[in-house]
Formats: structure tokens, sequence, C-alpha cells
């Protein structure tokens, strides 16, 4: 059993590999957790939380960048497969599923690509399904990988309807209630997302992160 | 210069990548060349305008060294387009530094400037916003009257004859009437040969290539925004209706500007890949004029108003384009806060000042979240042409620009971007007059610029 001193060293170890981007050493670090009979539980919670703050305090004062947070999340990934092989699965919560990406006809990817790291550096999984996705695709991707969110950014006015058109076509499958549906981008506004019976708006990433959050129960 | 079938052929045969790969190997060799080419970074103590005349062509080198050593991605097939040093630089060196654009009196010269030249911008008022089709031969008239302009850009808007756009078919006939609207308004401004650049619907090819049109649509002297994607990236849409353009005689136009904090990294890997990308809209699109820079990824949803270190970043990249390549380089000013405010003339003029210096020209002022009728007015491009001639008349160079710049961004720094007003609340289009109290800041913050040693005729 480890002391408290041996704990918050093994912890620290692990935040630190994470907050230098280093999947290799997260690796290491959590298997030095697991070495020690540190609860595998508390670690996912507390380390992985308190770098997700540190990493978005980072992204929004231009320390770090997109590469970054993929890096962090690898690094996660990477820590997350160790703890997680220690402990029996049921004990562990199954992390909240989001399926993202740019509406139908519509090319830009800055503002998904910064939503995907955020929710990706924030515990969620994602699955970024790209540019110019149909609507079709993003409800059988979202069946496929049984997420809780789908998420979709449009930023020409002449592609947010594909945003309705998602959540019309989750109707008329009778899919509605099984995905919770967040949209943002350029042209959308809270008043947009009301009128098309969006769950949740957010107008930037770290608000995005929030509204998943909120959307799947992980926050108030 | 290769052709843009060679270009075609190269996506559909060139090395398999995953997206995310490409990604990060982007960065990866973005980091490597920053450090080869010793691209500084920000400091504190750096000045708003380039005034280290080794660091243009060292940054030059980090962009032709990009795309030869990583190439460019396309993402439709997912393979990686290779070009060997020669056709990079016989593309810089054989790429027309001025086009003629527009029809009969109407047609102008874009041309490329110099760093610190004294001739004047080459101007477009806008759009590149969206507006209700209520407006629309009413708000392309206005645009199109103000008589510096050389070229307009269409808009987007939501229904056309009483239906939703939505799906292929309906962008289609979109695109046509976007056309036909800027037409009218051209007519009706007495310049039926003004050049009008299309602003997409969408970047479908069938609906990039409805709007071309020899009566009522685009023809001859006409333009297409072709933007090469962040990253590096192109795909087959935009290329297919590059060549169809080519052939059909349209210029194009991309927004090659880099996104500081993306794949590319911090304001040093953003510089590298603000001069490669227009490089890459000339070999993969033939896209003469580029609207060039840095942006931050943060800028669309600001919630302050970007300054340093995009200001000098911005100088460096068209410092280099313009001296060592023939890219036609334009400044897209996009101010966070919306028209109606003073904090959006004072944006557009910030940045008005650093492109007449950096020897770009003067493109569609926009705000950065622009809604409905409410992404700018006449106003703001009228601003830009006084502010650029201002800036001529007082002969500013790059120091002083840098002076002026610091006192300038002081006035900004501590405010936050403002939502701004509907066209209709602070312009008169039939008057095609600003209405009083916008016309009353505009005054004011001329007076400011003028403080600052601006000489307005």
């Amino acid at each position: 059993m480890a002391t408290d001193s041996e704990t918050k060293e093994a912890l620290d170890g692990l935040k630190e590999a994470i907050l230098r981007y280093d999947a290799e050493a997260a690796r290491k670090a959590a298997q030095i957790i697991v070495d020690r009979g540190i609860n595998p539980v508390l670690a996912l919670k507390e380390a992985f939380g308190e770098t997700a703050n540190v990493l978005h305090e980072r992204f929004d004062s231009g320390e770090c960048y997109l590469p970054h947070l993929v890096m962090a999340g690898d690094a996660m990934t990477a820590a997350s497969e160790i703890l997680e092989s220690a402990v029996a699965r049921d004990s562990v919560a199954a992390k909240k599923i989001v399926v993202i990406g740019t509406v139908e006809a519509d090319l830009h990817s800055v503002g998904k690509n910064i939503v995907a790291m955020m929710l990706r550096s924030g515990g969620f999984e994602v699955h970024d399904l790209g540019v110019d996705v149909k609507s079709s695709m993003f409800i059988s991707r979202a069946k496929e990988t049984n997420a809780d969110i789908i998420a979709l950014s449009s930023l020409l006015t002449t592609t947010r309807p594909y945003q309705r058109e998602v959540i019309e076509e989750l109707e008329s499958l009778g899919l509605r209630e099984r995905f919770k549906v967040m949209v943002g981008g350029g042209p959308i506004t809270p008043e947009w997302a009301k009128q098309i019976g969006a769950d949740g708006y957010g107008a930037d990433a770290m608000e995005g992160l929030e509204v998943a959050k909120r959307l799947t129960g992980l926050s108030s | 210069m290769i052709s843009l079938l060679d270009i075609a052929e190269r996506t559909q045969k060139g090395r398999k990548v995953a997206e995310d790969t490409w990604n990060m190997s982007l960065f990866r060799k973005i980091s490597e060349l920053a450090l080869r080419y010793e691209i500084p970074q920000y400091t504190d103590n750096t000045p708003f305008l380039n005034l280290d005349d080794t660091l243009p062509e060292k940054a030059l080198q980090a962009g032709i060294d990009l795309l030869v050593e990583h190439g460019v991605y396309c993402i439709t097939t997912g393979r990686v387009i290779e070009f060997t040093r020669q056709e990079v630089l016989t593309t810089i060196r054989e790429s027309p530094p001025e086009i003629i654009i527009g029809n009969g009196k109407d047609a102008r010269i874009m041309k490329q400037r110099r760093v610190e030249g004294t001739e004047p911008l080459n101007f477009c008022p806008g759009h590149h916003a969206p507006f209700t089709v209520d407006l629309a031969p009413l708000i392309v008239k206005n645009f199109a009257r103000i008589p510096r302009t050389d070229f307009i850009e269409g808009f987007n808007f939501t229904e056309v004859d009483g239906h939703e756009i939505l799906g292929a078919p309906l962008e289609a006939y979109a695109a046509r009437r976007q056309l036909s609207w800027m037409r009218e308004g051209v007519r009706n401004a007495g310049r039926p040969g003004l050049s009008i650049v299309f602003y997409p619907i969408t970047t479908r090819a069938a609906v990039l290539m409805a709007a071309m049109d020899p009566v009522d649509g685009l023809r001859k002297g006409d333009g297409i925004l072709t933007s090469v994607l962040p990253d590096e990236k192109i795909e087959h849409d935009l290329l297919a209706t590059a060549i169809a353009c080519e052939d059909y005689g349209l210029w194009r136009i991309s927004g090659s500007f880099s996104m500081m904090g993306g794949f590319c990294g911090g304001v040093d890997g953003a510089i590298i890949e603000g001069i490669a990308k227009p490089l890459t809209a000339v070999l993969c699109y033939r896209a003469y004029v580029n609207y060039t820079g840095v942006e931050n990824v943060r800028t669309v949803s600001a919630l302050a108003i970007p300054l340093q270190p995009l200001n000098w970043a911005r100088s460096v990249v068209n410092q280099a384009l313009n001296r060592y390549t023939n890219v036609i380089c334009m400044a897209w000013v996009i101010p966070t806060s919306g028209p109606g405010t003073e904090t959006n003339l004072l944006e557009v003029s910030l940045r008005t000042i650093e492109a007449t210096i950096n020897g770009a020209n003067l493109y569609a002022p926009r705000h950065s979240r622009a809604q409905m009728n409410a992404g700018q007015t006449p106003l703001e491009g009228e601003l830009m042409v006084e502010v650029s001639d201002a800036t001529l008349a007082a002969g500013i160079d790059r120091e002083r620009g840098s002076e002026i710049l610091t006192k300038l961004a002081e006035q900004l720094k501590a405010r936050h971007p403002e939502p701004g007003f509907s066209i209709q609340e602070c312009y008169d289009l039939v008057n095609h007059h600003p209405l009083p109290n916008y016309e009353k800041i505009y005054g004011e913050v001329k007076e400011k610029l003028s403080s600052l040693g601006l000489a307005f005729a």
C-alpha cells in the first residue's frame, strides 16, 4: 500500500507527463501507480481532471496549440489503457462519446478541430468525421459508436440548415431521444440552436466543452 | 509552371496518408523549419511591423522548404501532392505580379505592391457576408458605387424565390441568382463591367460552376473564391472548379492566411504556413490574388481583440511575399466588432495602416462573426480607402508605422468586441450615406487618426 507521499508523487508524475505531452512517460507513470497499488479510478479522476483544466487554460492563453492538445490526448489515452486494465471494467465510468464533424457542403475545419481536441482532453471519446459530412453519416456513426452526443459545426449561413436536417432525420428515425445534439460555428446563434431543437450551443470551444459535460451529466 | 492537370493527377497517385497523421507531421516539419531558419519568437519588444530585413527571406525559404519537403494534402483522396524545388521556384518566378480584371471601361489592373510602396491600393469593399435577398441589388449597388472599388465579391443568403437553400439543386440555383443580383447591382451603379467575384454558396463543384454564364453570371474577367484549406490542404471540388475557371477565363482568389494556434503551432510556424499557403494557391488553383497574413484560431470567437503578435507576423509574411514572389497580396480586414461602432472603425484602421505599409491591398472588411445584414456597411470600406491614402500621403514608413500602430493598439487593448448594428440601423442604403450617429463616429475616428500622424485630404 502506498503512503500518502508516494501516492502524491505518483499522481504528480502522471500529471507532469501529460502536461509534457509525453505518451511514453504517461504510460510509465500509470504503471507506477498500478505497481504501488494506488486506486486507478482515483488516478483517472484526479490526474485527468486537473490536467484538462491546465491544458484548456494554456490553450486559451496561447501557451499551447492544437497539436499539443492532440499529444496530451495521446498521453491520456496511453495512461488510461494501463489504469483501466488494472481495475474491474464496471468500476470505471465509461467514457462519454461524441461524434463530431462539419456539416455537408462545408469545408471549414478549424473551429471543429479545436472543439474536438478540447472534448478529448476533457475526457470524452471523440470520433471526428471531418468536414463535408452528410447527415446520414453523422447518424450512422453515432449509432455504431453508441455516442452520447452528435456535435455539428457549420461556418456558412447556407450550410447551417444541415444541422436542422440531422435533428429532423433523428426524429424521423425515432432516434432523437437517444442522442444529444449540440451545434456551433460562425453563423450559429443560441436562437438558431433553439429554433432547430438542438440540445446545446457553444459560442467557442470552452463553452462547447461545458455544454457537452452538462448534456452528459458530468456537470450540472 | 506545373499544370493544374498534373496537380489533379498527383491527387490520385500521391502517397496515401491519414489526415490525423498529416496534421501532426505538418506540425513537426514546421517546427523543424522554424529552428532551421531561426524564425524568432515574438517578444514584448517586437515592433508592430517587421524591421528586420533578413527575416522575410529566411521565412520565405522556410515556406519553400515546407512545400518541397512536406507537400500539400488532398482531403478528397487522402493523398499527398509532392513538388520538386524547381517546380516551386518556377511557380514563384512565373506567376504574374498583375492581372487585368473586369471588362470595358470598368476593367482594372490588380497588382502586387511593394513594401512601403507609394502606389494606391487595390480595393474590394465587400461582401463575403450574409444579407437578406430583399436588400440584394441595393446592397451591391452601394458597394459598387464606391469609386475606388476594383472588384466586388458576392454574398450569402438563406432563401431563394421562397425556398430555403438546402441541397445541391437549390444551392446551384442560388449561385445563379447571386450572380444575377450582383450583375443587376453593378449595372445600377453605372459600372456594368466591374469584376464580380463569386462567393461560394457552398463549395460543391456543381454549385461553383453553376454560376458561369456569360450573360447574367460569371464571365471572362470575373473571379471566384477558391481557398486553400488550413494546414496545407486542398480538395477536389475546388480543384475541379479551378481547372474549369482556367479554361473559361475566370481569375481566382484564395483565402490564404494561416491560423496561429492550429497545426502550424505558434507564431513562428504561422509565419511559415502564411508564406507557403499562397504559394500553394498559385501551384494548385492558379490563384494569383491571395488574402494573406496570420490570424489566431480564436479570432472568430474572440472575447478580446486580437493584436500582437499577429500584426508583426502578418508584416513578416507580406514583406516576404511582396519582396521575393509575385503573389498579389490583399489584407482581409476582419474586425471583431460589428459595424456602427467606433471599435470596428479603429480595428479597420489599424489593419489598413498595417496593410498599406506591408505592401498588401485591401479586401472586404467584415465582422468576424457576421450575422444576417449585420456584417458590414459601405462606410468601413470607404474608411479603408481614406486611411490607406492618408498613410501614403503622410509618407509613413515601417518604423513610424509601428509607433502609430502601438498607440492605436493601446486604445483597443482594453476593449471587448461589440456586436454592432444591422446595416439598416446605421446606413441609408437609398442615399448611399451613413446615418448621422455613425457618420459622427466616423469623423471622430478620422480625427484620432489625424492626431496620430495620418494626412487625410
